[in-house]
């Protein structure tokens, strides 16, 4: 395995950062590409321990598993780095393009692609509903909190992290009765 | 103190979102209700110019939600500060991986947040396709990005040009 600096890590990050478009599946190839099979690294085991591990953090999940790669290269320095490195272009491109395309919003064209585009995002989010829970273990209490949780979202109207909250205080006193001490 | 605010409001994004980019969305929604920084309708153009700019979904959102607010200081506060519980636990996880993933809390935690984000991007699907009911056009090409998913889920972008350029072609009819 082989050593790799800082600034190296970063530029290798802005680069990513800038490749990336839509959802941030795709950047597990585009790091294997980058250090596993190019600069030998990290491994490949590693990596998608990393990427599994990512998934279920909350935020951003491209983020997440390029802080875990910049942890294990350079430790919390590199984590930081990699942070930085990936929002670069991002962020860039925001600040410079969007102020031109908000100036194209009355063009009749521009009108189309954002209703194609909102569509589409419509499609993904419901993708997204079922990938997670395809992966999810179904049981009981799944169910349960599901409904319980869409109930008070669509019809009470509650903020997104006061269900949060609420939720996990019910999730924790269910399992803490319903587990056993020894199984805890 | 409108940095303030929206420091607080894109940690608790950070903290709350599972599932990726698209699970962020949820909560600008609510932001916009509450806040006011941004109509909803500036919301959804902002979530299209940020799916088809380079980058991931929920950083580009972020930058410009946060660039909507208060300009450039805004656009960093909101993209640092959304990264910012990412980058502690990823710290945290990295260092105490396997006493982490056997606590009984954190387990919990983890299995209770997995329905609650499924019920909170379901709930926001149903909130967007409510206005488009109607619109005969939206429902028919969102049947047709459901039905090409049905197997295999492609690339984001395969979905977002596709529809850009349906759109596009029907605005030309």
């Amino acid at each position: 395995m082989q050593k790799i600096s800082l600034f190296k890590l970063f530029l290798i990050f802005v680069k990513i950062g800038a490749i990336l478009l839509g959802g941030g599946y795709v950047i597990l190839p585009i790091l294997m590409n980058e250090f596993v099979e190019r600069r030998n690294l990290i491994s490949q085991d590693e990596l998608l321990n990393y990427f599994a591990l990512s998934q279920s953090l909350p935020g951003i999940i491209a983020a997440n598993i390029s802080m875990f790669v910049g942890y294990k290269l350079l430790g919390k320095r590199g984590s930081l780095i990699a942070m930085l490195g990936i929002i670069t272009i991002p962020f860039l491109t925001i600040i410079l393009l969007a102020s031109i395309i908000e100036s194209f919003t009355e063009n009749l064209y521009i009108q189309s692609v954002f209703w194609g585009v909102g569509i589409a995002v419509i499609a993904l989010i419901m993708l997204t509903v079922k990938e997670m829970w395809q992966k999810a273990n179904k049981n009981l209490f799944f169910y349960i909190i599901f409904i319980a949780s869409l109930f008070s979202l669509v019809l009470l109207n509650f903020s997104p992290s006061k269900t949060f909250l609420i939720f996990i205080i019910i999730g924790v006193i269910y399992k803490r009765i319903t587990t056993p001490m020894e199984a805890r | 103190m409108i940095y303030l605010q929206l420091a607080i409001e894109f940690f608790k994004i950070g903290v709350l979102s599972f599932g990726g980019g698209y699970a962020t969305i949820p909560f600008l929604y609510h932001l916009s209700q509450e806040y006011c920084w941004y109509s909803i309708e500036e919301l959804t153009n902002m979530i299209a110019v940020a799916s088809i700019t380079p980058g991931p979904v929920g950083i580009n959102v972020a930058t410009y939600a946060g660039l909507k607010t208060s300009g450039i200081l805004g656009a960093m506060t909101a993209t640092v500060l959304e990264m910012l519980p990412s980058l502690i636990l990823v710290l945290v996880v990295a260092k105490l991986l396997k006493k982490f993933s056997d606590n009984f809390y954190v387990k919990t935690i983890i299995e209770t947040l997995k329905p609650v984000s499924c019920a909170l991007l379901l709930s926001v699907a149903i909130n967007l396709i409510k206005p488009e009911l109607k619109d005969i056009k939206a429902m028919l090409l969102l049947s047709i990005l459901l039905i090409l998913s049905w197997r295999t889920k492609k690339d984001p972008l395969f979905y977002i040009l596709i529809s850009a350029i349906i759109g596009v072609g029907l605005s030309l009819m």
